[in-house]
């Protein structure tokens, strides 16, 4: 449960600092989530050192304080999640299953043929209404 | 000679599995239609031909009398006691340990692949809790990105993922489709399968149970998420799910042999229950081959020692 916390609260911290696109101390972090729910201001500093470590967050000295900010930008992640999704990384191991897998344009063409018989034989109303 | 005659049940079985019933299984119409019983068809083939291919050196390095106690507990499906194995004479155990050698090397491509795919999935598991939402009304989490996916990370860290763009371009009912698919991928355990086939491929790779079984339990394994989704959603949903998020992405011809066909999938889907009964074929193709081992199982027992 405990841990389960923390990786939300990584979540939050990331979600900020994305959508504010500037470096923050974790004061003005624990500000913001404060204004939603209680949160210690030592809890979030934890936090903000382990992604830092983790390598989604540097940081600089600012006076006393630390200002974090994002090492990349929430859809620099996002491609990469999707290069996997899209399987477009040809030798790994089958890590995700995916609903469709990459397609040529032959089985395109096979598809679109067999969707428009089955719609043609089966059911007229998906056709475009053109009656049986 | 002297080479002993209790060989020829796992030579019969290698054969058998290897290569006679995988040359049937890929031909055979049946399998696409009955995908879950084809399945374990390849399954068992796999499981049957490791085993025979680690009992063959041990037969042929046993003494005519311990290996023909070997054969009987086979046959039997009795496996050793620990008396029995810590009784074992210097020739037993050469045979023993050959055994395990043999058996050891698929069984160790199937850790390392299972291990190598959790690695991928746990780091992508990590970044995706940081950068997905979890929806609760689709219980999948939502990555925003424009191009429509929909895919599912089996195992310990287990969850469905849809792109933003495959939420735009589905419609409800498509989107509860190809969630329903991915949600029998997980719950079917389908990754084991997939590894296991993989496994198998990059130890015997010239072997037909090998190169066929990489090329169609993947597909298969499609085939029976499709049908465990259809439980729950209706033909035209999940078929034009599948259409519209293969037409979403861009056609990429030079990495189009492997996959598994959506034209295959779709056709199948469209058309439901093809004349005949596919079962009882798989059935009966599956009771042949097992007559095929009779012959050889009576040679071994009416000459015993």
């Amino acid at each position: 449960m405990h841990v389960r916390r923390l990786g939300e609260l990584e979540a939050e911290i990331m979600d900020r600092l994305w959508a504010w696109q500037r470096p923050a101390t974790v004061r003005e972090i624990v500000d913001d989530i404060n204004r939603g729910r209680r949160v210690a201001y030592t809890t979030v500093m934890t936090v903000a050192d382990i992604l830092h470590r983790k390598g989604w967050l540097r940081r600089e000295k600012a006076g006393r304080a630390w200002l974090y900010e994002p090492v990349r930008s929430r859809e620099e992640y996002t491609a990469g999640l999707m290069r996997d999704a899209l399987g477009d990384s040809q030798d790994r191991p089958a890590a995700l299953l995916r609903f469709v897998e990459v397609i040529s344009d032959e089985d395109m063409d096979a598809l679109d043929a067999a969707l428009r018989a089955a719609r043609g034989d089966h059911d007229p109303h998906l056709g475009g209404g053109s009656g049986a | 000679m002297n080479v002993n005659h209790h060989v020829l049940v796992p030579l019969g079985l290698v054969v058998l599995t290897g290569f006679l019933v995988p040359w049937l299984l890929v031909r055979a119409r049946w399998a696409q239609q009955a995908p879950r019983l084809a399945l374990g068809v390849w399954a068992a083939c796999g499981a049957a031909f490791a085993a025979a291919t680690a009992l063959l050196p041990a037969q042929l390095v046993l003494s005519s009398a311990s290996s023909h106690r070997l054969a009987d507990m086979m046959f039997a499906f009795e496996l050793p006691t620990v008396e029995q194995l810590l009784g074992l004479d210097g020739r037993e155990r050469f045979a023993l340990a050959l055994s395990l050698a043999v058996l050891s090397m698929p069984a160790a491509a199937f850790v390392r692949r299972l291990a190598r795919a959790r690695r991928v999935r746990v780091r992508h598991a990590g970044v995706l809790r940081l950068v997905g939402r979890y929806d609760p009304a689709l219980r999948a989490t939502v990555l925003d990105d424009e191009r429509p996916a929909v895919y599912c990370l089996p195992g310990r860290s287990r969850r469905v993922v849809v792109s933003s763009g495959a939420v735009d371009a589905l419609t409800p009912a498509q989107l509860a489709a190809a969630l329903a698919h991915e949600r029998a991928h997980i719950a079917g355990r389908h990754h084991l399968l997939v590894a296991a086939s993989e496994a198998f491929a990059a130890v015997f790779s010239r072997l037909p149970l090998a190169r066929h079984g990489e090329g169609s339990v993947p597909l298969l394994l499609e085939m029976a998420a499709d049908d465990r989704a259809l439980r729950r959603c209706t033909r035209d949903a999940l078929a034009t799910a599948l259409y519209a998020l293969a037409s979403g992405r861009a056609p990429r011809s030079a990495f189009a042999a492997g996959g598994p066909s959506a034209a295959l999938r779709m056709r199948r889907i469209l058309t439901p229950h093809s004349a005949g009964h596919p079962v009882l074929r798989g059935l009966m193709t599956i009771a042949a081959a097992g007559l095929a081992m009779t012959p050889l199982i009576v040679a071994c027992c009416s000459f015993p020692g």
